[in-house]
C-alpha cells in the first residue's frame, strides 16, 4: 500500500497542501478530483517522492519516511511507484518505441512491448517522434512508458484529457485490467464518467485539503456543499 | 592575370597561407570548443565560484573589440612585459580566449536552461543517473548547442584574418603581399572571397539546417 499521512507541501511561504491523508491500495483504483490549484499534482508528486512534503508521512508498502527527513534517507521508490505527467515529457528526441524502451533496456528488463503496442492501439505511430503525434497519442504513449516497467502503483495525472471517448474506453478498460492484476492506481480525472466508472475510492480536493472521501457515490451524493459546487459546476460544463 | 593564373602562380604563398590559416582554426576550433565546454560545465554546476567570474570575464571581453585585444597584447603588453611572442602565438592566444568564453556561455546556458521535466520523467522510469545523462541530457544539449557552435565558429575562422594585422602570414596577408606585387586588387580578393564562401558557407549551411531540424526536435509538441 502507499500511504500519505498529513501531507503538507509549502511553495515560497504558500502552503499547498495542508495535512492531506491519502491512501492507494494495491489493487484499487483512487480517483483524486477537485478544481484547479487545489493541490492534486502537488499531491502526486510529494506521494511520489518526486517532491519531499515538508512534513508528514509516507508509507510505501514496509518502508515508513517521516518528514522532514532526519539523517536516513530514501529508497528510491522509482518506477516501483511510477507518475504519468500532466505535460507528459516524453522526450524528444527518441521515437515513442525508443521512449518505452529506453528504461526498459537500462533496467535490463527484455519485456515486449508489442502488446502494450496493441492495447493502447499505437502500432500506426509507434516510430514517430513526439512532435509528429498528436496529444492524445503522445499521452498514450506516456501511459505505455509507465505501464512497460510494470510499476505496482501508478500515478496518473490527467492523462484523459487529450483522448476522445473511444480512447478513454481502451484506457479505462485497460485501467481495470491492471487493477485486477494488483495495481494500484490513483488518478487525477475531472471526467466524473471516467471516474465513477473506474473509482474503487474518490478523493475530493479542495484549497490543499482533503474534503471528502467515499466510494463512488459521492460522486452522485456528495456530503460536503464544496464537493456538491464543484460536481454541479463540471456537469453543467460536460 | 585571371584568377586561377594568379593561383597557379603564387600556390606555394598562398599554400603556406592558408595552412597557416588552418593551423590557426584549428588551435581557436580545438582550445574554444574543449577548454569551453569544460568551463561551461563547471560554470554550470559552480556558479558562484565559477559562473559568474566567467560570465564577468565574458562580458568585459565581448565589450573589447577583436582588434584592440589582438594589438594590445601584441604590442603594449610586450613592451612591458619586455618579452617578444610570436604574433602567430598571439593571435592563437586572443582568439583561443574569446572563443573559449563564448562557447562556455553557449554550454552553460544550456546545461541551466535544461528542461528539468525530462530528468523528472527519467526518474520515474527508474533511468540511472549515467543513462539520464549519456540519452537524455548529452543528445538533447548537443542538439540545442550544436548550431550556434557551429555558427561561432565559422565567425572564428572569419576572425582570424585579424591575425594578418599584427604580421601574422596568414593568408589573407599573403594576399595582400601578392597584390602589392602585382597591383591585381579585384582578381586577389575575389579568390580570397571566394576561398572563403566555399569553406564557410557549407558550414553555415549546416548550422542552419541543424538548428531548423533541431529547434523542431526539441519541443514536444
Amino acid at each position: 500500500m502507499l500511504i500519505g499521512q498529513k501531507i503538507t507541501k509549502e511553495y515560497q511561504g504558500q502552503e499547498i497542501l495542508k495535512g492531506v491523508d491519502i491512501k492507494v491500495e494495491s489493487g484499487k483504483i483512487t480517483s483524486l478530483i477537485g478544481p484547479s490549484g487545489s493541490g492534486k499534482t502537488t499531491l502526486i508528486r510529494a506521494l511520489s517522492m518526486l517532491d519531499l512534503p515538508v512534513s508528514g508521512e509516507i508509507i510505501l508498502n514496509k518502508e515508513k519516511y517521516k518528514f522532514p527527513l532526519q539523517g536516513n534517507s530514501i529508497i528510491k521508490p522509482w518506477p516501483k511507484v511510477s507518475v504519468v505527467f500532466q505535460q507528459l515529457f516524453l522526450w524528444p528526441h527518441l521515437t515513442l518505441r525508443e521512449n518505452i524502451l529506453l528504461s526498459l533496456d537500462d533496467l535490463k528488463n527484455s519485456r515486449d512491448i508489442s502488446e502494450l503496442i496493441d492495447i493502447l492501439q499505437m502500432g500506426e505511430f509507434i516510430d514517430r517522434y513526439p512532435n509528429q503525434v498528436s496529444l492524445g497519442q503522445r499521452q498514450r504513449a506516456a501511459l505505455a512508458r509507465a505501464l512497460a516497467l510494470n510499476p505496482e502503483y501508478l500515478l496518473l495525472d490527467e492523462i484523459t484529457s487529450a483522448l476522445d471517448v473511444e480512447q478513454i474506453n481502451i484506457i479505462l478498460n485497460y485501467l481495470l485490467v491492471l487493477r485486477n492484476k494488483g495495481m494500484g492506481i490513483l488518478i487525477v480525472t475531472h471526467l466524473l464518467n471516467f471516474a465513477q466508472k473506474a473509482s474503487d475510492n474518490i478523493v475530493f480536493l479542495d484549497s490543499g485539503k482533503v474534503i471528502e472521501t467515499g466510494g463512488s457515490e459521492i460522486l452522485e451524493k456528495p456530503q460536503h456543499e464544496r464537493t456538491k459546487k464543484f460536481l454541479s459546476i463540471v456537469k453543467q460544463a460536460t | 592575370m585571371t584568377i586561377w593564373t594568379i593561383i597557379i602562380t603564387y600556390r606555394v604563398a598562398l599554400l603556406a597561407g592558408l595552412f597557416v590559416t588552418l593551423k590557426l582554426c584549428l588551435i581557436i576550433w580545438f582550445a574554444g570548443i574543449l577548454v569551453g565546454a569544460i568551463l561551461g560545465y563547471l560554470g554550470s554546476k559552480y556558479r558562484r565560484e565559477v559562473g559568474t567570474p566567467s560570465r564577468a570575464v565574458a562580458f568585459v571581453l565581448s565589450g573589447i573589440p577583436i582588434l584592440v585585444l589582438l594589438f594590445w597584447l601584441h604590442y603594449p603588453l610586450q613592451a612591458m612585459l619586455r618579452i617578444s611572442i610570436d604574433p602567430f602565438f598571439t593571435a592563437a592566444f586572443a582568439l583561443s580566449i574569446i572563443n573559449i568564453f563564448s562557447v562556455a556561455d553557449l554550454v552553460r546556458s544550456a546545461l541551466l536552461n535544461f528542461p528539468s521535466q525530462y530528468n523528472l520523467a527519467a526518474k520515474v522510469c527508474g533511468l540511472s543517473p549515467k543513462t539520464t545523462f549519456l540519452k537524455i541530457e548529452f543528445p538533447i544539449i548537443l542538439r540545442q548547442i550544436i548550431p550556434s557552435l557551429l555558427s561561432l565558429q565559422v565567425t572564428m575562422l572569419q576572425l582570424t584574418l585579424f591575425a594578418s594585422l599584427i604580421s601574422v602570414n596568414e593568408i589573407f596577408r599573403v594576399a595582400q603581399r601578392i597584390n602589392a606585387i602585382i597591383y591585381k586588387p579585384i582578381e586577389i580578393y575575389t579568390a580570397l572571397a571566394i576561398f572563403f564562401l566555399i569553406i564557410c558557407l557549407p558550414l553555415n549551411g549546416i548550422a542552419l539546417w541543424l538548428k531548423h531540424k533541431y529547434t523542431r526536435d526539441i519541443s514536444e509538441n
